[in-house]
């Protein structure tokens, strides 16, 4: 039971706006007395442990229609994921594993399914350290906001660069997130993999979670190499260098041990009371130099 | 932006409709309040188990249109226009087949999660008749037991399987 017996206080004032120019407008009104909220899981998780106080003014997002949109642009071969889009509708959708099969699984290894009815890609990608979040980063994901204006758009790895210290963000609403599908290269074959490290794998935060994408051809040579890793409170990021050292060479034993040491080099986690920096660093080196492996075969 | 106008007031409560084990009912509560709160302290009906409060042990799960749901992570004006069952709504009609299951099978021993059990079997025989066992242990992911062990739970499912495929109604027993 959560140290404060009896609950958090459950006074605040909850505005349902319609459109998201509504919903931008109360929140310049409220300023910071005023939270979006969509599923409210992650929310309520932060006022029952005291990270976050419950604000005087929530602005319900979910009955604004524009952010329930799931489609696919066919001549782009680009995804939008509506922010009000729930991790379970993800888990199911056909087209999000078809176009995203990366993602159907993070989806499937984020909490339970009793949360992913009510969670949003939304919430779990403002969290910062979401599990889908390296899923997403192998699909050069932008995210679409609303700022009062005429709508900003900006990759998601800019914007985790500078999310955790600069809180402008938090004045706009998250519309969407697009996602590119990849292509896959003639004489070509996809190689993709998705894994949470944790000690209950379905529900705490992870130790480490990583998302892989690569293409193999004929002789074993790698091309379009994507790899990201995150897990626990660590902020998820593709690993480039390790990425351009593996285009163009076949995943061998020599190419593998040298990814693998420079994981240990590079990789910088966030490590907790459980879970130190040197226990994270190698259980991602170890997770992608296994992967590797397995698409060479 | 009507709605955004008159935001549902912490003060002046208006009511949320919505529909709890099929009776439509108005909850004149504040709006954030949690739906395990208005359920065990406003409506007396304590089948719903409060335990971690945050989501993280499944006592409290109910069903909201269907699909399973923490009801301490579930504010009332969420629940607006919904359709509510809890695990008295799934005995109205007399005992479940899945309660059935949990008992002869000893898919119990304290109980005290027995009820958030239930709920999400039900929810996922409802939506899957049939579900292979790597969909039953997704589905029971959300629920915690920390007496019975998890075999009697599992059997259990399987036997509330079998009983549905065969016909067998609520109120056999």
């Amino acid at each position: 039971m959560a140290a404060n017996a009896q609950g958090v206080a459950e006074a605040p004032f909850v505005w349902h706006p319609s459109n998201t120019a509504e919903a931008w407008q109360l929140k310049q009104t409220f300023g910071a007395e005023g939270v979006f909220t969509a599923g409210g899981t992650l929310l309520r998780t932060q006022w029952e442990s005291g990270l976050a106080a419950m604000p005087t003014h929530l602005i319900n997002v979910g009955a604004i229609e524009e952010l329930h949109r799931l489609g696919m642009d066919g001549e782009s071969q680009t995804g939008h994921i509506g922010t009000m889009i729930t991790l379970s509708e993800i888990r199911t959708s056909p087209l999000i594993h078809k176009n995203f099969p990366l993602l159907t699984e993070a989806a499937r290894n984020i909490a339970a399914p009793s949360i992913r009815n009510l969670a949003t890609i939304g919430g779990n990608v403002l969290s910062m350290v979401g599990d889908s979040i390296p899923a997403l980063l192998l699909y050069d994901p932008v995210l679409h906001w609303h700022d009062g204006s005429n709508g900003l758009e900006e990759p998601l790895s800019e914007w985790l660069s500078t999310a955790a210290v600069h809180a402008a963000w938090k004045e706009r609403l998250l519309i969407a997130v697009e996602l590119a599908k990849p292509t896959l290269d003639t004489n070509t074959k996809r190689f993709v993999a998705y894994h949470k490290v944790g000690r209950r794998d379905a529900f705490t935060p992870s130790v480490i979670t990583a998302a892989i994408s690569l293409q193999l051809d004929p002789d074993h040579r790698l091309s379009d190499v994507r790899i990201a890793l995150g897990g626990g409170q660590t902020i998820p990021s593709r690993l480039e260098a390790v990425e351009a050292f593996l285009t163009g060479k076949p995943a061998d034993k020599k190419a593998i041990t040298q990814v693998y040491g420079m994981i240990l080099e590079s990789f910088e986690p966030k490590g907790d009371a459980f879970v130190p920096v040197s226990y994270r660093k190698k259980a991602a080196a170890n997770l992608i130099a296994s992967e590797l492996w397995k698409a060479s075969r | 932006m009507k709605d955004s106008i008159n935001p549902l007031s912490p003060l002046d409560t208006r009511a949320i409709p919505c529909t709890i084990n099929g009776n439509d009912v108005s909850l004149h509560v504040p709006p954030a309040k949690r739906l395990l709160h208005v359920l065990r302290d406003d409506l007396a009906m304590t089948g719903t188990k409060r335990s971690c409060d945050i989501g993280r042990c499944g006592a409290c799960m109910v069903m909201v249109d269907g699909a399973a749901v923490n009801s301490c992570l579930t504010m009332a004006y969420q629940c607006s226009g919904k359709s509510i069952t809890t695990i008295e709504g799934v005995s109205a009609g007399g005992m479940d087949p899945i309660q059935r299951a949990f008992l002869e099978e000893g898919g119990f021993q304290c109980g005290y999660c027995t009820p958030g059990m239930i709920i999400s079997v039900k929810a996922l025989l409802d939506h899957n008749a049939d579900p292979s066992p790597l969909e039953i242990e997704e589905a029971l992911s959300g629920n915690i037991c920390r007496c019975t062990g998890y075999g009697g739970i599992k059997r259990a499912v399987q036997r509330a399987i079998e009983w549905r495929k065969e016909g067998y109604e609520s109120g056999n027993d």
